[in-house]
């Protein structure tokens, strides 16, 4: 097995020394920090681990991947603490972390240390089957370990006008995977009722549903297309249901309260997570040009204030794509200025109902950013401890997007304790 | 090493009547002591349970317990007499996967429409046998000074 050793920057700490400067952080949450981060390259070895029966593949994303190559390599990963590990197969020349089969046991290497004991996810019985009209179940909806995850539609209308978001690849990753995996760009209700109904019989398998899509900004008011797509596929969901409501979170454009009403009155949906992207005005209307267009960072902080009220406390949060503040050119040049500004928004939205997480940014290469290089580990840490703190202080719950119903967030997986 | 566990410890466990208890820490320190019926042994010699409730003090005690290496305790009371302390370290929390969800079919099938949070694992580190003669035994052994001298007068 091939042995990298990591060169951080010089001012950057490096894994061990950002563990010893902050003992509060878990080591396995760092450890996840940093393979979504750095990134994951599977051996040989390990990619013959893999079985197709038991275990879950890549496939169906709404974006896309660090090294463009989209199937046949494990989903994810999970730690023994329960922590999943949403992270990209990346190319080896930009140092990643190693997945490695060695000793019977697969393990995360780095450096050629051995760090730590993981396990690929597991597939659920549905990536088995067909829908009645011939689609494969797993194109309809993805899976992660405890969470349904559909992407209605895959187009994003931002990008029509060259106004997509500068870090995201959703147009160019539907491209690719309709012409290699023969995936619908939009969802038909039926297929999705379909589709849940087959993953709700796998006992003990999921924990909650998940809807995210492009933006549409089509309608008589701005975003109706989108609002009624989406009530359309949540009433299919719902069609499976016993209760009114079920465990499920949209994550969308921030729509008015009009259009949250009628989503909340009209569908089982409890949770709502408008993604800001970037806590910054300034760097909001740089980096999501469409967003700032078609709301604006005012009102999009107003609308998901507003949407408290519709849905309730720690029943709103917001994403941001954390590190992507620092993008080049017109990003913050250094991360303590960065970190304060982003946590006093944060803190701005935590005081009135609305909770932020945030995701690891990744520099697809289908993105405009691409080839930039995300922020140092120690930042991450910072950011988590400082939205859950936050979180803390405001009482605010985040049950909805934690390790288990998304597990894609470091600083909420914080919240288990 | 691995711990072995007597035939008398390993009955004990397997026993319906044997009351078992899970001892956990939280982050300041504070004990949380609580009754887990479920606590049982695996193939591997280590002790499981079934956490029931995701949003219970021992589950976050015990991700705290994983996350920064802190033991827990269980005592096993048994009907005649027996008595046993294990210390150990949460090792794994089983959430998902297949034999999460073995556990999951099989918890319902004894308890009815329950949830399954977790299978945590605790690999054991310490047995103590806590029955009263013997720990007085090895009291008088090892500590002669430790009694009132009038138990010892003619
Ligand atoms: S709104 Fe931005 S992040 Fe979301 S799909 Fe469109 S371009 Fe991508």
């Amino acid at each position: 097995m091939m042995s990298i050793v990591p060169k951080p920057k010089a001012t950057e700490l490096s894994f061990e020394e950002v563990a010893a400067k902050y003992p509060q952080f878990p080591r396995l949450l760092l450890l996840k920090t940093d393979l979504q981060r750095r990134g994951v390259y599977y051996t040989k070895q390990a990619l013959s681990k893999v079985d197709p029966v038991i275990h879950q593949l890549g496939g169906t994303h709404i974006f896309g991947t660090r090294d463009g190559i989209l199937t046949q390599r494990p989903e994810a990963l999970i730690l023994r603490d329960g922590t999943s590990v949403i992270t990209s197969p990346t190319p080896l020349e930009q140092n990643p972390y190693i997945v490695d089969f060695r000793d019977g046991r697969l393990v995360v290497m780095d450096g050629g240390v051995e760090l730590e004991e993981v396990e690929y996810w597991t597939k659920p019985d549905y990536y088995n089957l067909t829908t009645s009209s011939g689609i494969p179940m797993s194109h309809v909806a993805s899976a992660r370990p405890q969470r349904i995850y559909l992407m209605p539609s895959r187009y994003c209308h931002f990008w029509t006008d060259n106004q997509g978001c500068l870090f995201c690849d959703i147009v160019n990753n539907l491209k690719q995977q309709k012409s290699e995996l023969n995936l619908p760009p939009r969802l038909k209700p039926q297929d999705v009722a379909e589709t849940i109904r087959e993953a709700l019989k796998e006992p003990g398998r999921f924990t909650a549903i998940c809807l995210t899509s492009g933006s549409d900004f089509h309608g008589a008011e701005d975003f109706d297309a989108e609002v009624d797509y989406y009530i359309e596929i949540l009433k299919a969901v719902g069609e499976n249901f016993a209760t009114p409501k079920f465990p499920s979170q949209l994550i969308a454009t921030a729509f008015t309260e009009k259009q949250l009403e009628r989503i909340y009155r009209e569908t089982g949906l409890l949770s709502y997570t408008p993604d800001i992207e970037v806590l910054n005005e300034r760097l909001f209307e740089w980096i999501c040009p469409g967003k700032a267009r078609w709301v604006g960072y005012q009102e999009w902080k107003r609308r998901m204030v507003r949407a408290v009220d519709i849905f309730g406390r720690g029943r709103v949060n917001t994403c941001i794509v954390a590190g992507v503040e620092l993008a080049k050119p017109y990003g913050f040049n250094d991360e303590d200025a960065a970190l304060q500004a982003v946590l006093a928004e944060a803190e701005d939205l935590a005081s009135q109902g609305v909770s932020t997480v945030y995701t690891v940014w990744v520099p697809r290469p289908g993105s405009y950013l691409r080839g930039q290089k995300n922020a140092s580990l120690e930042y991450y840490v910072r950011l988590a401890l400082g939205l859950q703190e936050l979180r803390q202080k405001y009482q605010l719950s985040i049950d909805h997007d934690d390790y288990r119903r998304c597990g894609n967030h470091p600083d909420s997986d914080l919240a288990r304790i | 090493m691995s711990i072995i566990f007597s035939k008398e410890l390993v009955e004990l466990f397997a026993k319906k009547d044997t009351v078992k208890v899970l001892a956990t820490t939280d982050a300041k320190g504070m004990p949380h002591v609580v009754v887990k019926e479920s606590l049982q042994l695996n193939e591997s010699n280590q002790l499981i349970y079934f956490e029931l409730l995701e949003s219970s003090q021992t589950n976050k005690n015990m991700v705290h317990s994983i996350w920064f290496n802190r033991p827990v305790a269980v005592a096993l009371i048994g009907t005649g007499g027996e008595s046993y302390q294990i210390k150990g370290k949460p090792v794994k929390s089983i959430v998902s996967g297949l034999l999460f969800r073995d556990y999951y079919v099989k918890i319902r099938e004894q308890l009815g429409d329950v949830d399954l949070a977790a299978v945590w694992v605790i690999e054991p580190v310490e047995v103590i046998d806590q029955r009263f003669n013997i720990r007085s035994r090895e009291e008088e052994i090892r500590h002669p000074y430790f009694k009132h001298l009038d138990r010892l007068a003619k």
